[in-house]
């Protein structure tokens, strides 16, 4: 639900660059993967999307304007390794609500709701400092959907947890992407993974977006070599 | 050791004797610490995240600087407090030298220098990824502070717990601004002191154990309290 | 028993010992150089051979130590014998306790009724005079209770005066020397002084002299401490002379019997150094220099 314009886009981390993206739009409602090798600049430029990292030069608009509070409120970011909150599973999940000030009738319905259908009522109300990994993930998942944002931003969500947990967790991204049409952006090691969620595909490789398209183009027929070897890497491993 | 045995015994009949003036020592030494622990803890918590948690020049001073005075020797401070407030001093005028109020303004300075570095320990390890978050789920500063806060509560108490241990057991500062005055700023440490001066050391280990005892029931008050939240 | 606190007390002396050195480490230049010479002349000249621990802990109150008077004459007490004194200044009741323990091994105290108790209940061999000092009430500069003009040489009168225009005054409160006779004052004129003006601080006498400079008010005090720190107090001397405040000093050796790290040879020299002609007369001379007068005056038998 939310376009991003990104034109001239750097980062120099100590001099050296690690991205540098002339022009590249993410359409409303696209699902969007970012694939490609360890420090071709993947996690730099979410991080910068979300707003966590400020750009060295270039500019990204967000609807057509820069990033700012109210822009906080509508996105959000789900990493490899999330903190929860040092309180119930529940509480976790509501916090978003809370800050949002939603009534606490709402919170509940809406939080309870979201946890059935996840499948997590077990754990509810446990500590969320005692959860699996996978189950962790979950509820860091289950927090960033809750408020519906108009973008979600996923670092590696499902990189080393289990395969139900990841099944589970791309089920409900789906849901959440058929029912509130947001535009989604997903950094994924796992080419199966981007080829069942995504709609289309970004190859990054060197700091620069290499290749571009639909995501069933881009997995069976690449057109850049460096694309090509890449996936077919991944697939034989 | 006799002393030590004696202590025990005497220490038990102290609890128990209704004498005004031990209680008036153990009540003064009690409010002397908490309120020097909480106006501290006004001033740490909020200094120690912030120095967490943000990037400014000259950081690596400040937080040196902040170490250093977690040791700061409690003569010393009691010393300099009483020269300012001292009847030639700058701040002579205010009259409070010998006085519960010039306890706590010493112990405030002991103390929160403690609370801070303990509470910027906590916030330099889990600060960032906590702030994080709170951006990415929307929070403005103020509920970003607040969730700092409430995320870091362990550290934040156990530099509470520290602070009002450090000030519940130092004796040179609030010698020195107190005066040990029986009746008015007399507090357990500087009883023993005394006490230890006039040879009566069975006395001084009976107050030892009363002070360890009360220790013990304020820090497990402060840990139910903790955990639950 | 004995066993395990006479340790504590060779570690501690020990301790001091290794402090004593590092502080003359760090001074090469001032301390160390002095000190090996006089090591050597002691040895030649040392007229007690068979004394084998060269250091003799005294306990004395803090009075004592705070008037300077030790620092001045225990150098040459070194200097004649090779004994290195380590001094413990605490308050009379402590010191007595010390001696009670055995953890010193001589007491330089002024307490006589506590003194002579102490050696009938067999803790100390002999209590020898050694010297007395004076007691002197001070008051602020503008004297409010008037007490310089009405009662320049009747203490009982002074504290009269004191206490019926609840003028602020300081005790000592902790049991010493000095607070014992002002309590023996205070009794015979059947007077229990209470209140916010008087206030009792449990501390030494230079700590207390502080307190009084700074509540503006009256207190009782040797002569010595307040001569050594007048120049940094507010404070005047209202009433002197009383036969009442004479203050004598006794001189103690601990009953070797309770432990043997007790160094009764050293404690027994120290004794008869402190009696003798030469002793006696730095005494005398301690404090002429700078105070223009005795603040101690000899009178061993």
């Amino acid at each position: 639900m939310m376009n991003l314009t990104i034109k001239n886009l750097t980062k120099y981390y100590n001099k050296q660059c690690v991205l540098s993206i002339d022009a590249f739009t993410i359409e409303r409602s696209s699902f969007l993967g970012i694939i490609g090798p360890n420090g071709a600049g993947k996690s730099t430029l979410v991080k910068m999307l979300a707003g966590l990292e400020t750009p060295s030069s270039g500019e990204i608009l967000y609807e057509k304007s820069l990033i700012s509070p109210p822009i906080y409120k509508s996105m959000t970011m789900v990493f490899q390794k999330p903190y929860l909150l040092r309180t119930s599973v529940f509480n976790n999940i509501a916090y978003p609500l809370k800050i949002r000030k939603l009534n606490p009738k709402a919170i509940d319905k809406k939080v309870n709701h979201l946890i059935v259908e996840m499948g997590i009522e077990s754990i509810k109300n446990q500590n969320a400092w005692t959860l699996s990994g996978g189950e962790a993930q979950k509820v860091a998942l289950a927090r960033a959907i809750i408020f519906e944002p108009a973008l979600l931003i996923l670092d590696e969500p499902t990189a080393n947890i289990d395969p139900a947990s990841i099944l589970t967790m791309e089920k409900t991204i789906n849901k959440f992407y058929q029912q509130s049409a947001p535009s989604i952006i997903i950094v994924t090691h796992n080419i199966q993974q981007a080829k069942r969620l995504c709609k289309e595909i970004a190859f990054m490789h060197q700091g620069k977006i290499v290749e571009f398209g639909k995501s069933s183009d881009m997995i069976h027929h690449p057109s850049n070599p460096l694309t090509k070897n890449f996936i077919e890497g991944e697939i034989i491993l | 050791m006799e002393a030590i045995l004696d202590g025990f015994k005497k220490a038990i009949e102290l609890l128990f004797s209704l004498d005004a003036e031990i209680y008036h020592i153990i009540l003064l030494s009690i409010f002397v610490s908490l309120a020097s622990t909480l106006i501290s803890t006004l001033f740490a918590v909020p200094i120690g995240i912030i120095v967490g948690t943000k990037n400014f020049p000259l950081k690596r001073l400040v937080v040196r600087f902040i170490y250093t005075m977690m040791s700061l020797p409690p003569v010393i401070v009691g010393l300099v407090v009483f020269l300012f407030i001292a009847r030639r001093g700058p701040f002579g005028y205010l009259g409070i030298v010998f006085t519960p109020t010039a306890m706590i303004i010493a112990q405030i300075i002991l103390v929160t220098p403690i609370i801070t570095g303990i509470v910027y320990n906590g916030t330099k390890e889990k600060g960032e990824e906590i702030k994080r978050l709170a951006k990415t789920l929307g929070a403005n500063r103020l509920e970003t502070l607040f969730l700092l806060i409430k995320e870091l509560r362990i550290n934040i108490f156990t530099g509470i717990v520290s602070g009002y241990g450090r000030a519940i057991s130092e004796v040179g500062a609030v010698m020195i601004v107190g005066g040990n005055i029986r009746g008015h700023t007399r507090v357990m440490t500087t009883a023993i002191a005394m006490l230890r001066n006039q040879g009566d050391y069975a006395m001084a280990i009976a107050i030892g154990l009363v002070l360890l005892f009360l220790s013990f029931i304020i820090n497990s008050l402060l840990y139910n309290f903790q955990q639950g939240d | 028993m004995f066993f395990k606190k006479s340790k504590a007390l060779s570690i501690t002396v020990f301790m001091l010992i290794l402090m004593l050195i590092f502080v003359g480490c760090s001074q090469p230049q001032e301390a160390a150089a002095p000190e090996a010479p006089a090591e050597e002349t002691v040895s030649e000249e040392n007229t007690t051979p068979e004394i084998e621990n060269k250091t003799l802990l005294l306990s004395t109150t803090t009075s004592t130590e705070n008037s300077g008077l030790l620092d001045a004459i225990l150098p040459v007490f070194t200097r004649d014998t090779g004994i290195e004194v380590m001094v413990v200044a605490v308050g009379t009741g402590q010191a007595l306790q010390m001696g009670r323990d055995g953890d010193a091994d001589v007491l330089l105290v002024h307490a006589k009724a506590s003194e002579e108790d102490f050696v009938a209940e067999g803790h100390g061999i002999e209590r020898f005079e050694v010297m007395y000092n004076d007691f002197v009430l001070l008051g602020p500069l503008d004297d409010p209770a008037d007490v310089a003009a009405n009662a320049p040489n009747d203490i009982l009168e002074a504290l009269k005066l004191v206490y019926e225009n609840e003028a602020n005054f300081v005790s000592r409160g902790d049991d010493s020397g000095t607070h014992k006779m002002e309590l023996s004052l205070w009794d015979e004129l059947d007077l229990a002084p209470s209140g916010s003006w008087y206030a009792e601080a449990g501390q030494s006498m230079g700590a207390v002299l502080q307190m009084t400079d700074e509540l503006l008010g009256y207190t009782l005090t040797d002569r010595a401490t307040y001569l050594s720190m007048r120049t940094d107090l507010d404070l005047k001397i209202v009433t002197e002379g009383d036969n009442k405040l004479f203050n004598q000093y006794g001189i103690i050796a601990v009953n070797p019997d309770k432990n043997d790290k007790i160094n009764a040879p050293a404690a027994d020299l120290f004794i008869q150094w402190m009696l003798s002609d030469k002793g006696q007369q730095l005494i005398g001379e301690f404090g002429k220099d700078t105070f223009g007068d005795s603040l101690f005056i000899p009178n061993a038998k």
